[in-house]
C-alpha cells in the first residue's frame, strides 16, 4: 500500500498479527476514556435530586474527570516510559474500577468528586495515553489505519454505553449502576492484558529476578530502551547511575522528554491543537440544545447526535485508510489541517441551516469532519516526533490541551447566554478552527521544507562519517522519521556506544 | 367520528356564562359563551349581544398563547379544537377587538384526568421512594387521596409516609423502604368539583444486593479473560525464555506463527 518507512524504534514493527489484537484493546481503552464522561451525564438528574444540589455543581464531576484524564497525561507518559504500556493500563483499569465501586458507597457530593472525578479520571488517563502509545510500537506502515480503528472505539463505545447506562439506572438505581460500571471499567484491564510488550532484544541484561518474573522483567527492560527516546540517552540499563555524570535535566528527560519543546514539529502541533480545541467540543455539547431552541422536539434532537455518532464511527477507519494511502501519507499534516479547516467551515455554515433537514445535513458533515480530525489526532503527532519520543510528546500535548478543552464549552455557553443566540457560538468555534487549520497548514508547509533541507544536509554529512549503517538509513522517503531520530536507527549495543555519541553529536534535534 | 358524543346531536356538556365587558357607557353588551362537542370536535363559540361597539376582529387565547385571530366584524366567533374535552380542558378567552376590548371566558371543565408520572417506580431498600401522580386538566383538584391496594387510605405523616399535594400534582414519599411491606400497587385518587379520577403506580423495592450479582459476574468474566490472555501469551513464547537465557544468541527454535517478530529478534540480537 505505501512504500516502506524507516523505523526509529530500533526494530521493525509487525504491522499486523498480534497488532490487530492490540488495536482492539486500544479501541476499548480509548473508547472508555473519551465516552465515559459523556455517558455519565445520565445520572445527573438523579444525583441532583438525591444530594439537593444545582446543575453546575453536578457538572463539576465530569469537568474534574475530563481535567484529570487530560491533565494526567504527563504522569501517564512517565509511567509508560518507566514501566511500559501494559502495567500502566492494567493499573489504570483497576483504578477506574475501584473509583466507581467506591462511588457506589458515597454519601456526599465531595466524595463523588473524589471517587468519580479524580480516581476514575486518573484511571482513564492511565488508559488513554498508553493505548495510543502502543499502537506506535506495533504499527508503522499501517499506522494510520491502526490509529483510525483504535479511535473508532470512541463512537462505538458511546453508542453502547449511553443506552446501557440508562438500562442500568432503570434497573438498579444509581448506586447499583456505579457498582456495575466499576466492573465494566475493569475491561480496561483486559485491554491492557492484550498490550503485549514489544521491542528488540538488545543488550544482554543480567537476570535480576528469577522465576516467572524474569520474562516480564526482560520485556520491560528492553521496552525501557525503546521508550526512553531522548537523543542524549545511552544504552538501557535499569541502573541509571551507571552512566555517571548525567546532568539533572537529562535524567528528567529520560522520564519525560522536555527537549521536545525545542522540536519544531512538536511546537507547531502543540500550538495548532491547543487553538483547535477551543472550538472542538462546544458544538457537540450545544447541538441538541440548539435544535430544541429552533423548535425541534427532544427525540429528534437526540437523534441528531446519533446521526453524528454513526457517521463518526464510519469516518474514522475510512480516514485511517485514506491517510495510509501513498498519496496522502507523506503529506498527512496537510490532510490534518484540511480536516480541521473543514470542520471549522461546517460550524460557520451551521447558522445558515434552517429546519430539521438542514441540521441533519450539518450533523452528517460535522460527524464526518469530527471523525477525520479525531482519527488523525495522534497519528500526526507520531508522524512529527517519531514513535520513540511519542510517549513523552503525547503526555505534554494532553496537559496543554487540557486547559482549552475545558474552556471551550463554557466560553460557548457564555456567548450563548450573552447574545441569546447560538449562532455566535458556532461562528466562534468555526473561526477558531479555520484559524487553527490554516496555521497548521502554513507552518507544516514550512516544516516540510525545513525537513527536506535538513535531510539533504544530513545526507551530505553522512557520506563522511562511519560506514556502520543499517539498511534503513538508505530509505529516506519520510524525512520526518529519520532526521531527528538518527541514533535510534541503529540497534543499541555496547560496542556501538562510542559511535552513537558521535552520531548524537552530529544530529542535533 | 363520534367518539364520546351521543349520536349526531350536539352535546351540551357544559355551558358557562361569559364574563362581561368593561366600561361601556349605558347598557353593557352580554356575551354568550358555548362549548359543544360534535363528532370528535369541540366548538367553542362566543356571541355578543347588542348593543356593541364596532368590532374590528376576534381573537381566541388559551393562557398567553394566541390560538386564532381574524379581522371579521361579526358578532359571532367560534374556535374549533380536534379532540375530546378531557384532553383540552382549561380556560379559553374569546376577545373582541373593540374599543375598549371586550372579552369572555370559556371554560372546558372535566373530572380529574389523573396520570402517574411513571407507572412503575423503583426504589432501593433503605432509601426513600417517591410516587407521583399528576392532573393536568381543569379545574384543579382540591382533594388527593393515596391508598395501597386493599388497605386504608394513607395519612400524611403517619408511619413512614409523607404526602405533598397541590392542585395538579401529588407526591407520596415512603421513607426507609422495606422490601416486604412496601412493594405493591398504590392508588392515587383525585376529586374536583366535577368528579373524581385516579391512577395506579406500582412500586418495586430493590434489594441492596441486587446489583452485587452482576458485579461479581462481570469481575469473574474479566479475571477469566485476563487469565486466558496471559496463558495464551506464555504458551506462545517459550522460545523467548530460552532466547534471554542464552544472553541474546540466536533462538534455538521458533515455533511461533508470527515470524516477523522472531525475525526481528534474530536480526538484532547478535
Amino acid at each position: 500500500m505505501s512504500p516502506p518507512v524507516p523505523s526509529d524504534l530500533g526494530y521493525v514493527p509487525p504491522d499486523g498479527g498480534w497488532g490487530w489484537a492490540v488495536v482492539f484493546g486500544a479501541s476499548i481503552s480509548v473508547g472508555f476514556a473519551y465516552t465515559f464522561p459523556k455517558a455519565f451525564t445520565i445520572y445527573f438528574k438523579e444525583l441532583q435530586a438525591v444530594y439537593s444540589i444545582s446543575y453546575s455543581q453536578i457538572a463539576w464531576i465530569t469537568s474534574i474527570m475530563c481535567a484529570t484524564t487530560y491533565g494526567g497525561g504527563p504522569i501517564s507518559s512517565i509511567l509508560v516510559n518507566r514501566y511500559g504500556s501494559r502495567p500502566v493500563v492494567i493499573f489504570g483499569g483497576l483504578l477506574c474500577g475501584i473509583g466507581m465501586v467506591s462511588a457506589a458507597f458515597c454519601t456526599s457530593i465531595l466524595q463523588l468528586y473524589i471517587c468519580v472525578g479524580f480516581i476514575t479520571g486518573f484511571g482513564l488517563a492511565l488508559n488513554l495515553q498508553p493505548s495510543v502509545i502502543i499502537i506506535g510500537k506495533y504499527f508503522l506502515k499501517r499506522r494510520p489505519i491502526a490509529n483510525g480503528l483504535a479511535m473508532a472505539g470512541s463512537p462505538v463505545m458511546l453508542c453502547t454505553l449511553a443506552p446501557l447506562n440508562q438500562f442500568l439506572f432503570d434497573n438498579f438505581g444509581w448506586r447499583g449502576s456505579f457498582l456495575i460500571l466499576g466492573a465494566i471499567l475493569l475491561h480496561c484491564c483486559v485491554a491492557g492484558a492484550l498490550f503485549r510488550p514489544i521491542g528488540a532484544a538488545t543488550t544482554p541484561v543480567k537476570p535480576q529476578v528469577t522465576g516467572k518474573g524474569k520474562d516480564a522483567l526482560k520485556e520491560e527492560v528492553t521496552e525501557d530502551a525503546m521508550e526512553m527516546g531522548s537523543p542524549t540517552k545511552v544504552p538501557m540499563e535499569d541502573k541509571v547511575e551507571e552512566e555517571g555524570g548525567k546532568a539533572c535535566c537529562e535524567k528528567i528527560n529520560q522520564y519525560l522528554d522536555f527537549s521536545l519543546f525545542k522540536h519544531r514539529g512538536f511546537l507547531i502541533y502543540l500550538i495548532g491543537n491547543v487553538l483547535m480545541f477551543l472550538g472542538f467540543f462546544a458544538p457537540i455539547v450545544f447541538l441538541a440544545p440548539y435544535a430544541k431552541h429552533i423548535g425541534i422536539d427532544e427525540y429528534s434532537a437526540a437523534f441528531l447526535l446519533s446521526i453524528l455518532a454513526i457517521v463518526d464511527m464510519i469516518a474514522r477507519p475510512t480516514t485511517g485508510i485514506i491517510a495510509n494511502s501513498k498519496w496522502v501519507r507523506p503529506q498527512i499534516q496537510y490532510f490534518f489541517s484540511f480536516s480541521i479547516a473543514f470542520n471549522g467551515t461546517c460550524h460557520l455554515l451551521c447558522p445558515l441551516a434552517s429546519g430539521y433537514m438542514g441540521l441533519v445535513i450539518y450533523a452528517i458533515f460535522f460527524g464526518l469532519a469530527f471523525g477525520m480530525v479525531c482519527a488523525m489526532l495522534f497519528e500526526t503527532l507520531m508522524d512529527l516526533v517519531g514513535a520513540a519520543r511519542f510517549t513523552s510528546a503525547v503526555g505534554l500535548v494532553t496537559i496543554a490541551e487540557c486547559c482549552t478543552i475545558l474552556l471551550g464549552p463554557p466560553i460557548g455557553g457564555t456567548l450563548i447566554d450573552t447574545f441569546g443566540d447560538y449562532k455566535y457560538m458556532f461562528i466562534k468555534c468555526g473561526a477558531v478552527m479555520v484559524l487553527a487549520g490554516t496555521f497548521l497548514f502554513i507552518m507544516n508547509y514550512y516544516n516540510y521544507r525545513m525537513l527536506a533541507k535538513e535531510e539533504k544536509e544530513r545526507k551530505a554529512k553522512e557520506e563522511n562519517t562511519k560506514p556502520v549503517r543499517t539498511e534503513n538509513e538508505g530509505r529516506n522517503s519520510w524525512n520526518k522519521e529519520t532526521t531527528r531520530d538518527g541514533p535510534e536507527l541503529e540497534p543499541l549495543s555496547k560496542e556501538q556506544e562510542g559511535l552513537k555519541e558521535e552520531v548524537n553529536g552530529i544530529n542535533e534535534v | 367520528m363520534a367518539a364520546g358524543a351521543a349520536g349526531p346531536c350536539s352535546l351540551l356538556a357544559l355551558l358557562l356564562l361569559g364574563g362581561l365587558a368593561a366600561g361601556v357607557a349605558g347598557t353593557s353588551p352580554e356575551i354568550k359563551a358555548h362549548v359543544t362537542g360534535v363528532s370528535g370536535k369541540l366548538i367553542l363559540s362566543c356571541n355578543i349581544t347588542a348593543p356593541y361597539p364596532a368590532i374590528k376582529g376576534h381573537e381566541w387565547m388559551h393562557g398567553d398563547k394566541i390560538l386564532q385571530t381574524d379581522t371579521e366584524s361579526s358578532a359571532f366567533t367560534s374556535y374549533t379544537i380536534e379532540g375530546k374535552m378531557e384532553e383540552h380542558s382549561g380556560v379559553y378567552d374569546c376577545i373582541y377587538k373593540t374599543n375598549p376590548v371586550i372579552k369572555a371566558q370559556v371554560n372546558i371543565s372535566v373530572p380529574p384526568q389523573v396520570t402517574a408520572y411513571k407507572k412503575s417506580e423503583h426504589g432501593n431498600e433503605g432509601d426513600t421512594g417517591v410516587l407521583t401522580c399528576k392532573n393536568p386538566s381543569f379545574p384543579p383538584v382540591f382533594s388527593w387521596l393515596w391508598y395501597k391496594s386493599g388497605q386504608e387510605p394513607i395519612i400524611n405523616g403517619s408511619g413512614r409516609y409523607i404526602i405533598k399535594s397541590s392542585g395538579n400534582k401529588t407526591e407520596l414519599r415512603i421513607l426507609k423502604l422495606n422490601i416486604e411491606e412496601d412493594t405493591g400497587d398504590y392508588h392515587c385518587n383525585a376529586t374536583n368539583s366535577y368528579g373524581s379520577g385516579g391512577a395506579t403506580v406500582n412500586l418495586r423495592v430493590r434489594s441492596r444486593l441486587a446489583a452485587l450479582w452482576p458485579f461479581l459476574g462481570i469481575v469473574a468474566e474479566v479475571l477469566v479473560l485476563v487469565t486466558i490472555i496471559f496463558i495464551y501469551e506464555k504458551r506462545r513464547k517459550p522460545d523467548e525464555v530460552l532466547d534471554d537465557d542464552d544472553g541474546g544468541s540466536a533462538p534455538l527454535k521458533s515455533n511461533a506463527t508470527n515470524h516477523k517478530d522472531k525475525n526481528v529478534r534474530q536480526r538484532n540480537a547478535n
